[in-house]
């Protein structure tokens, strides 16, 4: 009894005692934190901040991107131009939706399916676990190498496939060289490689499941169905914000897939944002409209990714 | 977090004897767990199939790979492809290229965001919540929005092509999501302890060196090894600041190889094989960190 009264006072007041004690020892202030803080901000200004504030100067301009080439300042021209002129920049974005909305649906349910079957004792766990998650560590560049040979219209899966299960038609599908069908085919490669990585959140997140609660459920007559929702799930809750969080910004920055597997088309339908602004900067050398492409890929990622940090933050404080 | 974590791989092997038969009114349940096992044996065999088709394919001679069906195995091992990419590619030259830049690009980088973390969670000054949102954003932005104006700034320093050239962005990107995580590790750690050791008259660099970085180990630990497989794997900023084929590293090499040897089946799988062989041994030795979610775990924040 004597003890929780005890501590209770003693809690509040070690909240305010380390401020004090610290300015005693008089290290405290940003003069204090600047040589801990000083190489991170010089990097990250030089090498991520200025670029990232350069592609918006350089979106008003027109540039060959050729040192000594002159910049023209155009205004808005260069929006004018990918938003009226040039269809690529239109598949590009609304594949890049596509590709973004159909990531938060299948890898993310794939992994939580997957993370579901094994989180139990069951034989061979760690064998399936590996093999699901091992194309999450392979360079996304090497994943595209694989599977565009497992697409080889002459040689590949299909062609294999269609002979074992008598199904002709499956031989003559091609897979990356179909404009409809080229940008599925690349995204079951995308699904292939994170789905593994879902699955190894999900199960960290499963660890917070309290045992007690699903017994306790089970012991009120429960069923699995009832269990999965009212105590799986809520307590899943920060771990799906997680994964959501960084599917979003991982289907954003994809490239590595694409370019590996179709460069962007054919005819240009696999092109999405990323991909789009660096050619046109690097290959076609027009750096205006590559970085007023970049520019609306910064915007649209600052539109989602805002918010969010504002809530956490918010919830933090809370907490 | 992950001190936690880790100790429950061994769990499993603590099983109550398997031999008993299972009581009658779970017998239903039993069949739900057959049945389960089954489709995972099914999926995970799914999963394994383009892993399946690179081996084999990469062990085919010419004749077999155009002359038998891609699931038969190959039966007489045709290594010479593995040589043959290994001739014809720049593996070498590109895994030493790779080499170098994961060997300093994780440590420095590793060390100068637990230094900014520490300073972020540590020390108290004006608006360094504000900083660590503003560090933390840059986690989230693609590379790409930056990519055109930074080979202009590495142009400008005159370390295009250089590994050096690489190493600097590199560390500049693993940063915000680097310090972001160890910020949230160094915030776990109780305030009594800095406390205790200012008292003893520890200055901010040894409260730094020799107690917070210690206690940080597991979260240190996990983010080497996630770094280095990233490091290894990035692409589009070698892509486009790698313009000669000798500063090339290896998902570089690949793609060249990809591009100049496009209907060398044989060669090629034996070259991605070969390429992806660090991060695999690295994935296998610390397989069970991996897969329990130790490194998620403590990776999370």
């Amino acid at each position: 009894m004597s003890t929780t009264s005890t501590t209770a006072p003693s809690r509040t007041s070690r909240t305010s005692r380390p401020r004090r004690r610290l300015a005693r020892f008089g290290s405290t202030g940003f003069i204090a934190a600047l040589p801990f803080l000083a190489p991170a901000l010089v990097a990250y200004l030089v090498f991520v901040v200025a670029p990232a504030l350069e592609s918006v100067r350089l979106s008003f301009f027109e540039w060959s991107g050729f040192q000594g080439a002159p910049q023209v300042f155009v205004g808005l021209q260069n929006y004018v131009r990918i938003f009226t002129h040039d269809p690529v920049f239109w598949t590009a974005l609304s594949n890049t939706v596509i590709w973004v909305i159909l990531s938060l649906v299948i890898p993310v349910g794939l992994g939580l399916v997957m993370a579901l079957a094994l989180n139990r004792k069951i034989f061979g766990r760690n064998l399936f676990r590996s093999v699901f998650y091992i194309p999450g560590v392979l360079a996304p560049i090497a994943i595209a190498n694989m599977w565009r040979w497992m697409y080889n219209p002459n040689y590949g899966i299909g062609v294999n496939l269609a002979q074992l299960f008598n199904l002709p038609w499956l031989a003559d599908v091609q897979w990356l060289g179909d404009k409809n069908l080229a940008l599925y085919s690349i995204f079951a490669a995308f699904v292939w490689q994170i789905a593994g990585t879902n699955m190894v959140l999900f199960l960290a997140g499963l660890q917070g499941v309290s045992p007690d609660h699903v017994e306790a459920a089970k012991l009120d007559g429960a069923n699995r169905w009832q269990v999965f929702r009212n105590v799986v799930m809520p307590s899943l809750r920060p771990t799906t914000v997680v994964v959501v969080v960084l599917t979003i910004i991982n289907s954003i920055k994809v490239f590595d897939l694409i370019v590996g597997m179709t460069g962007g088309g054919p005819a240009q339908q696999t092109q999405v944002l990323a991909l789009w602004s660096f050619q046109q900067s690097f290959n076609n050398h027009e750096y205006g409209s590559g970085n007023a492409i970049a520019t609306v890929l910064l915007v649209i990622t600052l539109i989602i990714v805002v918010p969010y940090m504002v809530w956490t933050a918010k919830q933090e404080k809370n907490s | 977090m992950t001190v936690t974590a880790i100790p429950t791989a061994a769990a499993p092997v603590a099983n109550p004897s398997p031999k008993r038969k299972p009581r009658p009114l779970s017998r239903g349940r039993d069949w739900v767990r057959v049945g389960l096992w089954v489709a995972l044996l099914f999926s995970v065999l799914i999963w394994a199939v383009p892993l399946i088709f690179m081996v084999f394919t990469s062990l085919k001679s010419e004749a077999d790979i155009f002359g038998t069906p891609a699931f038969v195995p190959p039966w007489a091992p045709e290594w010479g492809n593995y040589v043959e990419a290994l001739d014809r590619g720049h593996l070498l030259t590109a895994g030493g290229n790779s080499l170098i830049v994961a060997i300093i690009k994780v440590p420095v980088g590793l060390f100068i965001s637990a230094a900014a973390a520490f300073a972020l969670s540590r020390i108290r000054f004006k608006r360094q919540r504000l900083l660590m949102g503003v560090i933390a954003l840059g986690a989230m932005v693609p590379i790409q929005v930056a990519i055109a104006p930074l080979f202009q700034v590495i142009n400008g320093l005159n370390l295009l092509s250089t590994n050096l050239g690489l190493i600097l962005p590199y560390i500049a990107f693993g940063l915000p999501y680097q310090t972001f995580i160890l910020y949230g590790f160094f915030r776990q750690i109780p305030e009594e302890i800095d406390e205790s050791a200012r008292i003893d008259g520890a200055g901010n660099w040894r409260l730094f060196l020799t107690i917070i970085l210690p206690l940080a180990k597991p979260a240190l630990a996990a983010l080497f090894i996630l770094d280095f497989v990233a490091t290894w794997n990035e692409y589009s900023i070698a892509l486009a600041l790698l313009q000669s084929q000798d500063s090339w590293t290896i998902p570089l090499a690949l793609q060249g190889f990809q591009s100049q040897f496009t209907s060398s089946y044989g060669p090629l799988n034996a070259f991605t094989i070969m390429s992806v062989f660090p991060v695999l041994i690295v994935y296998l030795m610390f397989q069970r960190y991996f897969v329990e979610g130790a490194f998620a775990g403590a990776v999370k924040g």
